[in-house]
């Protein structure tokens, strides 16, 4: 019983760990420190936990995981409410789409998968924010945004790779 | 870095549809957010005063890696900045006598003129746990909220100018809209010549400066302030000097958010204007020299007057406040309050 219970518990903290890691990426984001001097807009981490486990294990990281993350982007970051949780949904209702094509990329591949899905992400900002704010926003800080955010992919890919299989594979025991 | 070596795990049910619901939702989201904006600011409060002790215990280590990290690029050019700063500091030092000199006289000039004091200004000091840089906007986390007496609207400046304004209070954390934010908008004022312009963030580094009225043109290298109206924000907050980027007149803004780890808020408590109060003589019966045919009924037996009496053929006094022969200070007595009177000359 206590060994089930157990089991449990474990499996449920390590189907947890995708939505953590996407929760401590959004706080991660807004700790006020600037490395390039606020040349740069902040990257968008909790996208990177959205997109691996949507392409490996989804039903670990499902379309409501992505909607609570985009949600609470938007709520601590002080923006209007609701753009980077329609993002994350449109890029993941993209990346679920692909996901054979994508899952198949391997090396700088993988890097122009996530590429992709952040084009399409922070393509959809752009057009809510336009939309919301009946005017055309600067693209340039969207642009640098992306190439920040898959620039930090390729570490982030690697801490990735290593909490899916240290952490959730042996918490889960049925990885 | 290899996507293809896992083994894809699908959940059960129709995917396809669970998203596309998941969608709608998020549209709906938009929608009562831009509708319901204080429904979700009062949610965006609880969620920032929740997570502020996660924020704060971030903000140490992290803060230190960013000194580290700034600080190895800047031993490469320390002697020469230390050459620049000296520099600095002594035509500083020029300007900070001269400021000294200036404020003296401005003082004997408000008290010649009897001019009306500046609004006092208190201010509380906090430290900055979150800032979101994102495409289209720029905010701020600050750990004080209503405990500390922070409300909406009130002026962030950090130790050189004005860095943004209040725009959400909760309990013990408030959000900054920083100038540079796309939704940003402060009336401000060119010195000199105090030309009424507003400066509107476009999330660029620079917000732009439109002018109040056609034709008026700026100067580049004038002097941006807050102009106070509205009163909401203090005037003469300094706030950058104007720039001209080849098709409009920017700001280049004193304050640097991103290096601030703390800031002041100011409260502005403007004194309540008050109207004088009126003396006696201001009275239209009084000033007209007229008696009341009947004295005002008076219900409080210790405070009834006694009607004054006349002698037959006299004219009554011009001021029947101050009858003939009365001293001065039982004129003053009489007044209902000479004070505000005498205070305007």
């Amino acid at each position: 019983m206590n060994d089930r219970l157990g089991m449990s518990f474990s499996g449920s903290v390590g189907s947890a760990l995708p939505f953590i890691c996407g929760a401590l990426g959004v706080i991660i984001a807004n700790v006020p420190i600037s490395f390039l001097g606020g040349l740069v807009p902040s990257p968008l981490l909790a996208f990177m936990p959205v997109y691996f486990w949507c392409l490996v294990r989804p039903d670990l990281m499902p379309a409501p995981a992505a909607l609570a993350l985009g949600a609470m982007e938007d709520l601590l970051s002080g923006g209007p409410m609701g753009i980077w949780a329609l993002s994350f949904v449109v890029s993941y209702a993209m990346i679920d789409r692909e996901r054979d094509g994508f899952a198949g990329l391997s090396g700088i591949g993988a890097i122009v998968g996530f590429s992709a899905a952040m084009l399409v992400a922070e393509t959809t900002a752009f057009l809510v924010v336009a939309a919301t704010h009946e005017t055309f926003p600067p693209l340039a800080p969207f642009v640098l945004q992306a190439v920040v955010t898959i620039v930090l992919y390729f570490p982030g890919l690697s801490l990735l790779n290593l909490i899916h299989h240290r952490l959730v594979g042996p918490l889960r025991s049925d990885f | 870095m290899a996507n293809g070596t896992w083994k894809i795990a699908r959940g059960k049910g129709s995917p396809q549809l669970s998203i596309a619901i998941v969608a709608v939702l998020a549209a709906v989201l938009v929608v009562l957010g831009r509708a319901q904006s204080t429904l979700f600011d009062r949610a965006r409060t609880y969620f920032s005063d929740a997570t502020a002790p996660m924020l704060e215990s971030a903000r140490g280590p992290v803060n230190g890696i960013g000194h580290w990290v700034g600080g190895l690029g800047e031993i490469f050019v320390i002697y020469s900045e230390n050459q620049k700063l000296k520099e600095e500091n002594a035509k500083l030092r020029q300007w900070q006598n001269a400021a000294l000199v200036l404020e003296q006289r401005l003082k004997r000039y408000q008290l010649l003129l009897n001019a009306v004091p500046d609004p006092s200004l208190s201010a509380v000091t906090a430290h900055v746990i979150g800032r979101a840089n994102r495409p289209f906007l720029d905010t701020m986390i600050l750990d004080a909220g209503k405990d500390q007496g922070i409300k909406p609207g009130e002026a962030v400046v950090d130790d050189r100018g004005m860095i943004g304004r209040i725009y959400l209070v909760g309990r013990h954390t408030a959000w900054v809209i920083l100038l540079t934010d796309l939704s940003s908008r402060i009336p401000v004022a060119a010195e000199p010549g105090h030309i009424q312009a507003i400066l509107s963030g476009d999330n660029t580094g620079t917000p732009s400066l439109e002018t109040s009225k056609p034709g008026v043109i700026l100067k580049v290298g004038q002097q941006i302030v807050t102009s106070g109206d509205g009163g909401l924000l203090p005037a003469g907050l300094p706030v950058g000097t104007v720039t001209w980027d080849g098709s409009q007149f920017r700001a280049s803004l004193l304050a640097d958010s991103t290096a601030a780890d703390d800031v002041r808020i100011l409260d502005l408590r403007t004194p309540p204007e008050q109207p004088p109060t009126p003396a006696a003589t201001d009275l239209p019966v009084a000033a007209a020299g007229l008696q009341p045919l009947a004295p005002a009924p008076n219900t409080s037996p210790s405070t009834q007057v006694k009607p004054l009496q006349m002698p037959p053929g006299m004219a009554p006094p011009a001021n029947p406040a101050a009858p003939p022969g009365a001293k001065p200070g039982a004129q003053a007595a009489a007044a209902p309050a000479p004070q505000d009177a005498e205070q305007d000359h």
